[in-house]
């Protein structure tokens, strides 16, 4: 793999098999169980390759169920691709999220600690940076509270707080700022990212918020029902994305 | 080969943070165990010793004549089945106990079951520290041999490992190894030496004794702690490599089919 790049997809797609739940007298369940009728393939992601290169940021657009998601599992090594495809990842990475990532029964220091330590950090480093993660989570007054009495943007806050000081070499953000800071908070997260770009970090952000994406995305993928619609800077992609929906609307709009 | 195990002793080490890592997630996991209770770690201590009592009344009706200090004779088999027990139903558990980690932070996967096992580790300790605790206050302080009982914690902590690697892996295609496993502990516990004397069981029916992993740990630690007997080295040798198996096993099974059990979940 070339130096440089650190996430490389080389014909990647993903299908999922679902089976669905039969509604039905106890025959009908036992026949569809038997015979697989209520399984059904989702195709989230059709044959996409990529190179993403260190340092850069890059954003990942395209409507819901287009398989952004997917794609940042599948860089993660939470998915395998389909047989065939390969994906690979160089370096340390954190994936944020709007799940949890944290244990609900932990404390905010615990759970600093565990994940930091988890990311890689030893305790003395992390010693030494905790009064800064908590000073930038603004979590000062809940540093010994358990974290299922935190608000999701209280969680969402210290999450971000842990991934920027534990120096993980690339940040995935799956849907990730919806909503989350004042104002405040906000610009501080954006002087991080252009601190993390100078300082060689990859961003891959997963986002609704094209204003976000305009700013800092150097490269924006586009995603369409499984489909990876184009590649290229920030300016083309959210053009086509916006001729997309476009597009989509009419159609909705004819029938 | 020898440079990957190279590698692997040297992950090891305390430049890198790995073993302060699988300790911090086995304390926390001890913690939270104990958190939702008012009495916590309290239960620790409690919760063995009472079901030994309630084992020894029930059994000295038929084997005290047989067995002196029958009670001391349950308390050191069972601290070692309990520990095999937590650890391997806490293993076919770990990947979805610690998805949050396992699914957001790129780290080696097999930590958390080191975790695991470390974290039983630590309840086991206890239990071993109240026995000969016991044992010297009624005048049966173990003997000098008591040094050989380290080499049956490894022992068991490799075979604990090795199967929960093998539960995880079958987890993936069944569903109900859960289940499955608790009927199959069930089995072990009555099968493995805590309650009767080996003789004679063993005797009529040998495979057991070898079919086993588990029972020649018991029987030589037991031998070691309260008779101050030289194991049986041949069955030492045999545990040993009956555990490392089953741990290659597990390495192997784990390292092809963990994509597929952490996407399952």
């Amino acid at each position: 793999m070339d130096e440089d790049v650190v996430i490389k997809f080389e014909n990647v797609s993903k299908t999922f098999k679902i089976r669905d739940k039969v509604n039905g007298s106890l025959p009908h369940k036992l026949w569809s169980f038997v015979s697989g009728q209520n399984v059904r393939k989702i195709e989230a992601l059709k044959n996409v390759s990529l190179e993403i290169k260190k340092g850069e940021f890059v954003g990942i657009v395209g409507a819901n169920g287009s398989g952004k998601s997917t794609m940042i599992h599948l860089m993660t090594g939470g998915y395998k691709p389909d047989p065939g495809g390969k994906s690979s990842i160089k370096g340390s990475f954190i994936r944020l999220s709007l799940g949890l990532g944290f244990n609900g029964q932990l404390t905010a220091k615990e759970n600093v600690y565990l994940n930091g330590s988890v990311m890689g950090l030893k305790i003395s480093e992390i010693n030494e940076k905790f009064d800064d993660i908590i000073e930038f989570a603004e979590l000062k007054k809940f540093v010994n509270t358990k974290i299922k009495y935190f608000s999701r943007g209280m969680r969402a806050r210290l999450a971000f707080a842990v991934a920027v000081h534990a120096e993980a070499d690339i940040i995935l953000m799956d849907e990730f700022f919806g909503g989350v800071g004042d104002e405040r908070f906000k610009k501080r997260s954006e002087e991080i990212f252009a601190k993390a770009i100078v300082s060689g970090r990859t961003i891959v952000h997963v986002s609704h918020n094209l204003s976000t994406i305009k700013e800092y995305a150097d490269r924006v993928i586009l995603l369409h029902e499984g489909d990876c619609r184009g590649i290229g800077t920030t300016d083309e992609i959210l053009d086509l994305y916006k001729r997309t929906i476009k597009v989509d609307r009419l159609s909705i709009e004819e029938d | 080969m020898a440079a990957g195990l190279a590698a692997k002793i040297y992950s090891f080490l305390p430049e890198n943070n790995r073993f302060e890592r699988i300790w911090l997630l086995a304390m926390t996991d001890f913690k939270v165990r104990y958190n939702a209770s008012m009495l916590g770690m309290f239960w620790a201590f409690v919760y063995p010793l009472v079901r030994i009592l309630i084992y020894y009344v029930v059994f000295s009706f038929f084997f005290s004549k047989e067995i002196p200090n029958y009670g001391f004779y349950i308390f050191s088999g069972i601290i070692l089945w309990m520990y095999f027990q937590e650890s391997t139903k806490k293993g076919l558990n770990v990947i979805k106990s610690k998805r949050y980690l396992l699914e957001n932070i790129s780290f080696n996967k097999l930590d958390v079951y080191y975790a695991s096992i470390l974290t039983s580790q630590i309840g086991f300790f206890v239990n071993l520290f109240v026995l000969i605790v016991l044992l010297t206050l009624f005048g049966l302080t173990p003997s000098w041999r008591i040094i050989y009982y380290p080499l049956f914690i490894l022992n068991l902590m490799i075979l604990s490992l090795g199967v929960s690697l093998i539960l995880s892996t079958v987890k993936v295609y069944l569903k109900d190894i859960t289940q499955l496993w608790d009927l199959v502990l069930l089995l072990m516990f009555w099968i493995n030496p805590i309650f009767f004397a080996k003789q004679k069981i063993f005797n009529m029916f040998p495979a057991l004794l070898y079919a086993n992993p588990l029972a020649g740990i018991i029987i030589n630690s037991r031998d070691v702690l309260m008779y101050g007997k030289e194991p049986d080295w041949f069955l030492v040798g045999y545990n040993f490599v009956y555990a490392f198996a089953l741990l290659g096993v597990g390495l192997l099974l784990f390292n092809k089919f963990y994509y597929k059990a952490i996407e399952k979940v």
